[in-house]
């Protein structure tokens, strides 16, 4: 890609790199990566346990995993779809931007 | 006393903030900035514990220099930071900003080697006021308006503090600054906390922070993360540890913080409730207060000083290079600023906690520690807001500012980065990732040395605890990344409330009291100042007509009394409330002399 390499050569290669990774093909690799290692980290969890859990069901495994995923979801649902709408107000509201 | 083996790093910033409008030239002067942030350092590492630099002062004895494990450490990172944000600012060529900035990192030092409280008050008071400066001289309406409420939070906050300490003296007769035992608590060591909580942004006290460090100027906030809070969770650290209503105030804060982070679409507004969710835990683990927590708690400070500095440095170079900090209006410029991007990258992966960064070992020892302290509920709070902070700073920000699904914006127009700004991030990112993965160049310094060994942070589960835990949050994001796109929008928090309070003073004074003012002029100008007068030119005429010549000087002295009193006695109220300021102050201080 000489246009990237052309327009990002004050910052080095780092800069083409980082926008070849735009192109389709090259984010749907990324994706791959991600839920690999998604898997990895979730199998691994039936071989490395906690010894010392803390909370009750910490001590079964996946616990990380669906406490993650679940917090985060229902965090940010929680917050931008039922807190946000009420509490939303144009950025002005104060008068002093 | 062997005062000559302790350098307070406070007195060459001091030092530089006296020279600075009398040095000569347009640039060269700024190399001279780099001397006291490396003293400063030179200090925080050779000081031995010990008691410095006592002196006499209203009949009290000010120790200025008060050393142990506890301070050392947080002296030891703000003289880090110190040098990474003078860095960082090295490009600015407003004297003033350079000023505020030192003024208010000798602030810091002051209180973190305080030994009485009426040291620890002047130097409080000395950070508000630089600070306060910091956001000002942004020179925007904008930041102009919050740098005044902030203003007026924190002498409100110091008021509280000063209330407190002058009652602890009536009641103790000591100014001395140590721990407080919690069942032994009095109404004045309420007070004080409460002074350090309007600090440490303890939420309900909190609006002041995502209210002003979004307004500050680039460079300024980069400072400002790093200070205020921290200095007030190193007093609490001093005085509070083991308050239970702190564990629970630190653990809502860590959930607080991230909830609103999650909300806002101004960049360095996200940062700043992730203070708030940061200073939780370490207000959290003060609160349980055991060794190992407060250990962890001090570590914490210790990174989040390093990768907090490091994440306004980063939305700081984005807004300077693209002069918005609105994730809606930035997106498609990782390759455009990508150096930005990883040194911003580094600091988002330390906060949330990832193995081989420096959260990773503070924010799990912290957890750790109220874990085992039996705080389950603390412990778990932590833990949500873990999954928070990642989702929203470590995820969300850089997203949106750096990709946002959008396709590099080759057209936008970016203000080039000063290389001086390359340099205060690379600073931190190295030192970021070289405590994470060698833990002991923090372990080495932490205030309970015989607690270090009760948590060890690079064990197989702990990492793979860490990266399934951030790992899965990663896939929420995946999952509700259109959910959680940024909108313009004002998010109302706490500061609705005290915007409320601040109208309803305001209206008080400028109506009922302006009223009473009004009326009461009138009456003295009729009544007062007439009578006033009179008796003055009675004087005269009895001076003239009857004993002219005998005392001839008491007419014209008489008539000089009653015109100075008549200029003293204006009727105007807030000249009396003035007098009656300067009075006070000299009976404060006779009553001093007088303790003497």
């Amino acid at each position: 890609m000489p246009d990237y390499q052309e327009k990002a050569g004050g910052a080095g290669g780092l800069g083409a790199f980082l926008a070849a990774q735009l192109k389709p093909e090259r984010v749907r690799t990324w994706r791959i990566v991600f839920f690999l290692a998604l898997a990895v980290t979730a199998l691994l969890n039936l071989v490395i346990k906690n010894h010392e859990p803390h909370f009750g069901l910490d001590r079964y495994p996946f616990f990380w995993p669906v406490f993650g995923l679940v917090v985060g979801v229902v965090m940010v649902f929680l917050v931008k779809k039922l807190v946000q709408p009420c509490i939303k107000r144009p950025e002005d509201h104060y008068g002093d931007v | 006393m062997e005062t000559s083996s302790f350098y307070h790093p406070a007195a060459a910033f001091l030092m530089t903030a006296v020279a600075l409008p009398f040095l000569p030239g347009r640039r060269r002067w700024k190399w001279l900035l780099l001397i006291a942030p490396l003293a400063a350092i030179y200090g925080a590492f050779t000081n031995q514990p010990g008691d410095y630099l006592t002196l006499g002062w209203l009949g009290q004895t000010l120790k200025l220099g008060h050393v142990d494990r506890l301070s050392l450490i947080f002296a030891q990172v703000f003289a880090v930071m110190s040098l990474a944000g003078i860095l960082y600012s090295l490009h600015v060529d407003d004297r003033g900003q350079h000023i505020a900035a030192v003024l208010y990192v000798a602030g810091g030092f002051g209180c973190v080697f305080a030994g009485d409280y009426l040291t620890l008050f002047v130097f409080w008071e000395l950070m508000s006021i630089g600070s306060t400066f910091l956001v000002m001289l942004n020179r925007t309406r904008e930041s102009v308006l919050a740098s005044f409420r902030y203003f007026l939070y924190h002498t409100v906050g110091g008021l509280f503090l000063l209330g407190g300490l002058l009652l602890r003296y009536k009641a103790l007769g000591s100014f001395d600054f140590g721990p407080i035992d919690p069942s032994a608590a009095q109404p004045y060591d309420f007070l004080i906390l409460a002074g350090f909580c309007v600090n440490a942004a303890v939420v309900p006290l909190h609006a002041w922070l995502p209210d002003a460090y979004p307004r500050g100027t680039v460079t300024g906030s980069v400072f400002m993360c790093a200070y205020t809070t921290k200095t007030a969770v190193y007093v609490l650290a001093r005085a509070f540890a083991g308050w239970e209503i702190l564990a629970i105030a630190g653990t809502v804060m860590a959930v607080y913080g991230v909830l609103y982070a999650s909300m806002e679409n101004n960049a360095r507004r996200i940062l700043s409730y992730h203070i708030v969710s940061q200073v939780g835990y370490m207000v959290a683990g003060i609160g349980v207060g055991t060794a190992i927590a407060v250990n962890g708690a001090s570590a914490h400070a210790y990174a989040h000083i390093l990768y907090k500095g490091l994440l306004f440095m980063g939305a700081g170079a984005v807004l300077y290079a693209a002069g918005t900090q609105r994730l809606d209006e930035l997106g498609g410029l990782a390759a455009r600023l990508p150096w930005v991007m990883v040194c911003y990258m580094v600091a988002a992966l330390s906060i949330s906690g990832m193995p081989i960064f420096n959260g990773f070992v503070s924010k799990n020892m912290t957890i750790f520690g109220a874990a085992e302290a039996h705080q389950t509920f603390v412990a778990l709070g932590l833990e949500v807001a873990a999954v928070g902070t990642f989702v929203s700073v470590g995820l969300k920000l850089p997203y949106f500012a750096f990709w946002g699904g959008k396709e590099t914006d080759w057209k936008r127009d970016l203000k080039p980065i000063p290389v001086n700004m390359y340099f205060g991030m690379g600073l931190l990112a190295v030192l970021c990732i070289l405590q994470g993965v060698y833990p002991a160049v923090l372990y080495n310094y932490l205030p309970y040395p015989e607690a270090v060994h009760e948590f060890t942070p690079w064990t197989p589960w702990n990492v793979l605890q860490a990266a399934m835990l951030l790992g899965f949050s990663g896939l929420a994001f995946y999952l509700m990344r259109h959910v959680i796109t940024p909108h313009k929008a004002l998010n109302l928090d706490f500061d609705w409330f005290y915007r409320l309070v601040g109208r309803a003073l305001y209206l008080l004074v400028s109506r009922p009291a302006a009223f009473i003012d009004g009326v009461w002029t009138d009456v003295w100008n009729f009544i007062g100042l007439r009578g006033l007068m009179s008796t003055a030119f009675g004087a005269v005429f009895f001076d003239k007509e009857c004993i002219d010549g005998v005392v001839d000087n008491t007419a014209y002295g008489t008539r000089g009394a009653g015109r100075v009193g008549a200029l003293l006695q204006n009727g105007k109220l807030q000249y009396y409330l003035g007098l009656m300021t300067v009075l006070a102050l000299g009976i404060f201080a006779l009553f001093f002399y007088g303790v003497l």
